[in-house]
């Protein structure tokens, strides 16, 4: 494709005039079969409309096998677990999206993003969603001046595109970017690499064999780069394991995807242990992602070991000065906010100014119990210091 | 069509590193080679032609680093190249790309030869490499890429020349989409592997035989080489017409 990219007329469709749920591929999932499938469906349903919005069983229902199960979910769940308001969604900047100054950048990288459309979309449809990519990405950046656009950013709201359309994409990523993404923004990738600089240290408690020999090797850790600072968007080529997989991250804290690395890892223990101890061949090995990844019980291992292993007490041998990051820093505030959200039924009457006097009335005063936030991590844990951890855990955050 | 696209996201276009490892002999020697320059300007493409032969339908943006190999014959000896395929944008060059210029032996530095900036940024490029403290014996050469884009060419060979005289590094310009161009492509990156072998100066008809080409007479005339004695400043370089031997300098 050319590097220059032509001007396009945006017309008003849609993108789920020509992606619906079906033409994506929204297979169901495998969840102890039909009656667990729905049983799920209607467990995700009354946590939405439940007032406030029960956002930690909706969590534990995103992380737990086959995650928010299809894309109408994930439309109306994706902005709860991101405490984003459909109802209000932020307004677009006026200024030309032209004129910010990663701009040439983000068109660059969106041009040469076609492998992240559904296979067999059309030229046009595609270049319709392409221009909307761009836009929604330096909307972003306009509106938040301390954001910087990193290659990589777009592989991650090309998925929030797809899912639930430009002018939500537009609110949830804006979210995403001054909460879970708000380190890897920085204008340095200083604090992108503090975060990797997890990886290893989990690897080594869960298996200091492996770990020796990945340090032995000087891999370091770039080989996860990818896969962090794009959610894996950038190396899984199945969009149904990518969506999954954001289901699990927007419902978790933002260190996640480093606890998902370090699981995948561990899963490829005989791979890497098998081969030779060379910085190119490990990195080799394991920078290519194998695609047929059992990724339910990855994320079930990630979710345990973050439990072993919380951030916290990897902080100190990750050389992460865990305060000083904006991302972990606002994730407790993030956490308390979001516990606190309006079903989408009260908030439809409320932009339409419907709403009863007791309808009103402060959400803010509701009781909430200590338990429901210690759910916030949904995971069983399998080893006994599980609970242990949670509840320490859970306690720093809160 | 479907099945090869889906094949591209394994098939990066190099060897299968990990087979080749196993195989190869303790003997062969590895080249580790770096592959500069900024966002868009065909790095990922360059290397994947060179290795796997093609040019990649479709390439996305470089995260980080990718790593792509090739074991070739140089003059009897099986030596490997390691291309590390780099990111363009500033930000990784900044603190992700810095492990990876340990211990290479070439650099390749490569602009878009459509785009004026992309050429105006090889400066800092060149700083870079010296911020990383590489040795000046280290080759390094200029590569201009998308030749075949005839009517947009903005950068201009003579001004090229100009950078790479004053730099001490061949100019090659090529084109990694062209299917035309594929001899040229593997030219450039043999004459980076007969000079590693070598270890002699890039000067003016030194460069060693390509016999794996000699067989086929190339048709364009597009490897450009510095010829220069080092008591001459005349660096007025005429481009040369790459003869069966693959490479050859008429400077």
């Amino acid at each position: 494709m050319n590097s220059t990219r032509k001007s396009r007329t945006l017309t008003k469709k849609k993108p789920s005039d020509h992606l619906s749920p079906a033409t994506r591929g929204a297979s169901p999932c495998k969840i102890d079969g039909d009656s667990g499938r729905k049983i799920k469906l209607a467990a995700i349903h009354k946590a939405l409309l439940s007032d406030p919005v029960d956002v930690a069983t909706l969590r534990k229902l995103a992380i737990s096998h086959g995650g928010l199960l299809n894309d109408e979910l994930r439309r109306k769940a994706w902005p709860k677990l991101l405490n984003v308001n459909v109802f209000e969604i932020p307004p677009k900047p006026d200024a030309d999206v032209t004129s910010h100054r990663d701009y040439h950048q983000v068109v660059l990288d969106v041009n040469r993003s076609l492998r992240r459309f559904p296979p067999g979309m059309r030229n046009d449809q595609r270049e319709v969603l392409q221009e909307q990519l761009i836009n929604v990405i330096v909307r972003v950046l306009l509106r938040n001046k301390q954001l910087h656009y990193y290659q990589g950013y777009h592989d991650i709201c090309v998925t929030f595109l797809l899912v639930v359309g430009q002018d939500l994409a537009f609110a949830l990523i804006e979210k995403l970017s001054t909460h879970h993404l708000r380190d890897f923004m920085d204008r340095t990738m200083d604090s992108t690499k503090h975060i990797l600089n997890y990886l290893l240290p989990i690897i080594g408690k869960a298996n200091p064999e492996l770990r020796e020999f990945m340090d032995r090797s000087t891999v370091g850790t770039v080989f996860a780069l990818a896969w962090l600072i794009t959610w894996y968007g950038h190396v899984l080529s199945d969009f149904r394991s990518v969506v999954r997989l954001y289901d699990f991250f927007l419902a978790c804290h933002p260190l996640m995807p480093v606890y998902l690395a370090a699981a995948i890892v561990l899963h490829r223990e005989t791979e890497v242990l098998s081969g030779e101890c060379e910085m190119t061949y490990v990195h080799s090995l394991l920078s290519k992602i194998p695609q047929d990844l059992p990724f339910e019980n990855l994320i079930s291992r990630a979710g345990d070991l973050f439990v072993q292993y919380p951030p916290t007490a990897l902080a100190k041998e990750a050389r992460l000065q865990y305060k000083q990051s904006s991302t972990l820093s606002k994730h407790d505030e993030f956490e308390q906010t979001s516990l606190r959200q309006r079903p989408d039924t009260i908030l439809r009457q409320r932009k339409k100014g419907k709403l009863t006097t007791s309808q009103l009335k402060d959400i803010n005063k509701k009781e909430h119990s200590p338990v429901v936030k210690v759910a916030i991590w949904a995971i069983t844990a399998s080893v006994g210091a599980a609970l242990f951890a949670v509840l320490n855990t859970a306690a720093e955050w809160m | 069509m479907e099945d090869k696209e889906e094949s591209m996201k394994k098939d990066d276009g190099g060897e299968d590193i990990l087979s080749s490892i196993e195989s190869s002999s303790k003997q062969t020697r590895i080249f580790k080679i770096i592959v500069i320059g900024d966002s868009n300007v065909g790095k990922t493409c360059l290397t994947f032609r060179f290795c796997g032969g093609k040019f990649p339908e479709k390439t996305e943006a470089t995260i980080g680093v990718d790593f792509r190999e090739k074991t070739v014959d140089v003059n009897g000896e099986t030596i490997k190249l390691q291309l590390w395929d780099t990111a363009g944008q500033e930000r990784f060059r900044k603190s992700m790309v810095q492990h990876y210029y340990r211990n290479v032996h070439a650099v390749v530095f490569v602009y878009d030869m459509t785009k004026m900036n992309t050429f105006e940024g090889m400066p800092t490029w060149i700083e870079e490499c010296e911020r990383h403290s590489l040795s000046p014996d280290i080759p390094r050469i200029l590569v201009g890429n998308k030749c075949d884009m005839n009517q947009k060419i903005s950068v201009a060979t003579s001004l090229a020349q100009k950078f790479a005289d004053a730099n001490q590094m061949p100019l090659f310009e090529t084109s990694a989409k062209d299917d035309n161009e594929v001899d040229n492509v593997s030219a450039i990156f043999m004459t980076l592997a007969h000079k590693l072998k070598s270890q002699k100066p890039m000067m003016s008809n030194d460069y060693p035989v390509l016999h794996k080409y000699g067989s086929k007479e190339m048709k364009r005339a597009k490897v450009i080489s510095i010829g220069r004695e080092p008591s001459s400043r005349s660096a007025v370089c005429s481009r040369s017409t790459a003869t069966s031997d693959g490479t050859s300098c008429s400077c």
